[in-house]
């Protein structure tokens, strides 16, 4: 799995005004962002970025708005040109293209999902879902069987013949994801999918995401500003922070070990028993008898699950088991331990 | 002598002046009228300064050109570039005229037992109405019934051929205007002055381009009027699509021509629509007024009132006018208004 990244983003500065060249010697010289805005009237999109986005991941690139992640995510398919930099993707250089590489990449390579669902509104739910076969200069009866099928699988059998307009915003969010899983691209860019919906929408969309991929394997970018979002979905989680890459890797390994203090800020206020897994917080097996565990524990059960299972116990040692291996312990004391806030763990060690 | 006479001397331009005599320019009314009464004007009060105009300056020093040459001078301009212009524009605009003659010929000569029933046809292909179809039907009759049948359909024949002109150009104008902000810095003044120029403006230098027997005549002034808003509302509506729907079928590897047919069209087309509505009805309002260069039509009724003081013609014909833009209106506005179901967004 570790073999070469799916897309590799290497040294990508973006730098929006009218003489971007110059404004990117200034930047490379170390001129910060705010300045850069106030004495040379450019505004700094992004500053080198490098990134791995690895075959058949869910890679969440969250930051908040003004943080450069949708400019990021366009960059992939050149909807915007970077002013330095690379991108590749399968080895091949994606600046290097020329129009009609770029088009073939674009219809083929990776399909998008918008966060304002981007729909035709003429066109029928059908017709929008087939949208990647019609530019290909299909026509609908050769792709209507596969826009059915994917239509049927994100649960709009029966809308084949509506117009996005009498759809709900779920609903038309799953048209956009047929839409993209019909142009059957292994690369799919999401920027932002589910921030328009509400709640619990967002959840029921992102539990169809999951389920699609564990499925599909695809390789996935998904933009968000919603942390709860980026922990539930990320295989590989990317923070940025005014056009940098502020912490990027495992999920549960940037919560349990935040390396800024603006990520600090950012996890103070979410559910970390519901976030963290068992995998992230058990230790090695140090050869306990069968007997002296409380029973089993799946390595993905959350905390909060473990913690109903307990009653609230912290004496109980549960087994970790991956499958039908077993591959660690888990003490209801380090779970404790795991679920004290960051900030609050680091301010007494001051004290002392 | 005169008020500014004092400054031409101070700028040692009085040989000048003396020389050139101002001889090849007639005397106007208010010379000949100062010359008889002697030179009065010796010394005027600051009070009574005229302001410093082609006339007063030309009193002062008769080397210098009235304002009617200027008026002139624009006239003989027009009038030496007038043969070479003509010689362009003539074959140029030549299919207008065999349009308009066709138009107006198939809708005279074919029975009103055809032209009636087609027309109802058609309203009902376009708005999927009966009322509005019963509506057509009834006005139709109705001008038919007080034998102004045939000035109707004069006046609908040449709409039809003028909006339908007016779409064809105006569209792809627009179209481009939208793809380059350059194009559309230029165009803006120019469909702004098309817009606000009186009407009978037109009129003037089309009479001394094309013969007046022509039917391009008044064909071109209906369409200069009548071309503006579908130009503007096209550019307005393809400047309009949502910007993230032009992202979408970028990244879905759509090619510019696909982008235009597939997206910027038909999302602009409720726009593009309204700028047709506007179209025909300018156009209607120019055909009267191009009844004074010989188009036909309830228009030539009109005039007819006008300048024999018949009332009763003039009012019943204004009344058919009102009658054709009515149903225009109501059809145009209710194939829009289909549009419109079709994709509220």
């Amino acid at each position: 799995m570790t073999a070469e990244p799916k897309i590799a983003i290497r040294n990508l500065y973006k730098i929006f005004g009218p003489e971007p060249e110059v404004a990117l010697e200034y930047v490379k010289r170390g001129v910060g962002k705010a300045d850069l805005l106030e004495k040379h009237g450019h505004v700094l999109g992004l500053k080198d970025i490098n990134v791995d986005i690895r075959h058949g991941e869910i890679t969440v690139i969250m930051g908040l708005s003004g943080s450069g992640k949708s400019t990021l995510i366009r960059h992939l398919n050149r909807l915007i040109e970077p002013t330095a930099g690379e991108v590749r993707v399968d080895d091949q250089d994606v600046l290097a293209f020329n129009e009609d590489q770029l088009r073939e990449l674009r219809r083929t390579q990776m399909s998008m999902v918008f966060q304002k669902f981007a729909l035709l509104p003429h066109r029928t739910v059908l017709e929008n879902a087939g949208m990647a076969m019609d530019v290909r200069g299909k026509r609908v009866r050769e792709f209507e069987a596969a826009a059915r099928k994917w239509l049927t699988r994100v649960g709009l059998e029966g809308n084949e013949n509506q117009y996005p307009h009498q759809l709900s915003g779920g609903m038309q969010q799953r048209v956009g994801i047929a839409r993209a899983l019909v142009s059957n691209s292994p690369i799919m860019l999401m920027d932002e999918a589910f921030s328009a919906l509400d709640p619990l929408i967002r959840s029921d969309m992102q539990d169809l995401l999951l389920e699609l991929q564990a499925e599909l394997k695809k390789t996935i970018v998904f933009i968000t500003h919603d942390l709860d979002e980026a922990l539930k979905l990320a295989d590989h989680l990317v923070i940025l922070k005014d056009g940098e890459v502020v912490q990027q890797g495992d999920p549960q390994h940037i919560l349990l070990n935040p390396g800024d203090p603006y990520i600090v800020d950012f996890i103070a206020d979410i559910n970390r028993a519901r976030v963290l897994r068992v995998r992230s917080v058990m230790r090695k097996m140090n050869g306990g008898a069968a007997g002296d565990y409380a029973g089993d524990l799946n390595e993905r059960d959350n905390l909060e699950s473990v913690l109903a299972r307990s009653g609230g116990d912290t004496r109980l040692v549960y087994r970790v088991v991956r499958g039908d291996d077993t591959v660690g312990e888990l003490a209801m004391t380090d779970l404790t331990r795991a679920l004290v806030p960051t900030n609050a763990a680091s301010a007494p060690a001051e004290r002392l | 002598m005169a008020t500014y006479q004092s400054a031409f001397n101070a700028l040692g331009l009085k040989d000048w002046c003396a020389g050139d005599g101002g001889g090849n320019a007639p005397m106007s009314m208010a010379q000949l009228l100062a010359k008889n009464s002697g030179d009065k004007v010796a010394d005027t009060s600051l009070w009574d300064l005229p302001f410093p105009s082609l006339d007063a300056l030309h009193k002062a020093c008769p080397a210098w050109p009235q304002s009617r040459e200027l008026t002139k001078g624009l006239e003989h301009a027009f009038l030496n570039v007038k043969d070479s212009l003509s010689l362009v524009l003539d074959p140029i605009t030549q299919p207008l005229s065999w349009c308009l003659d066709g138009a107006l010929y198939v809708m005279q000569n074919t029975p009103w037992w055809i032209v009636i029933p087609v027309l109802m046809a058609v309203v009902f292909l376009v708005t999927k109405s009966w009322k509005l179809v019963g509506l057509v039907a009834a006005s139709i009759l109705l001008l038919a019934f007080i034998d102004y049948y045939t000035y109707a359909m004069q006046t609908l024949a040449i709409i039809f051929v003028c909006a339908f002109l007016c779409v064809l150009l105006g569209v792809p104008i627009g179209i481009a205007m939208a793809r380059s902000d350059l194009l559309q810095r230029l165009l803006i003044p120019v469909l702004d002055m098309l817009q606000t120029l009186p009407p009978f403006v037109y009129l003037i230098p089309l009479i001394f381009l094309f013969s007046v027997t022509e039917s391009k005549l008044y064909g071109i002034a209906i369409i200069l009027y009548a071309i503006v808003p579908v130009v503007r509302l096209t550019n307005l509506g393809i400047r309009l699509v949502d910007k993230e729907v032009i992202e979408a079928a970028d990244a879905f590897g759509m090619t510019e021509r696909q982008k235009l047919y597939k997206v910027q069209i038909p999302l602009a087309l409720p726009n593009i629509m309204a700028g047709v509505n506007q179209t025909i009805m300018m156009s209607l309002a120019m055909v009267v007024i191009a009844s004074l260069v010989s188009a036909p039509g309830l228009g030539v009724l009109v005039l007819k009132g006008i300048r024999n003081l018949e009332l009763g013609v003039g009012l019943v014909s204004g009344l058919g006018i009102v009658i054709l833009a009515v149903i225009l209106d109501r059809v145009t506005k209710a194939s829009l208004a289909r549009i419109n179901a079709a994709q509220k967004a």
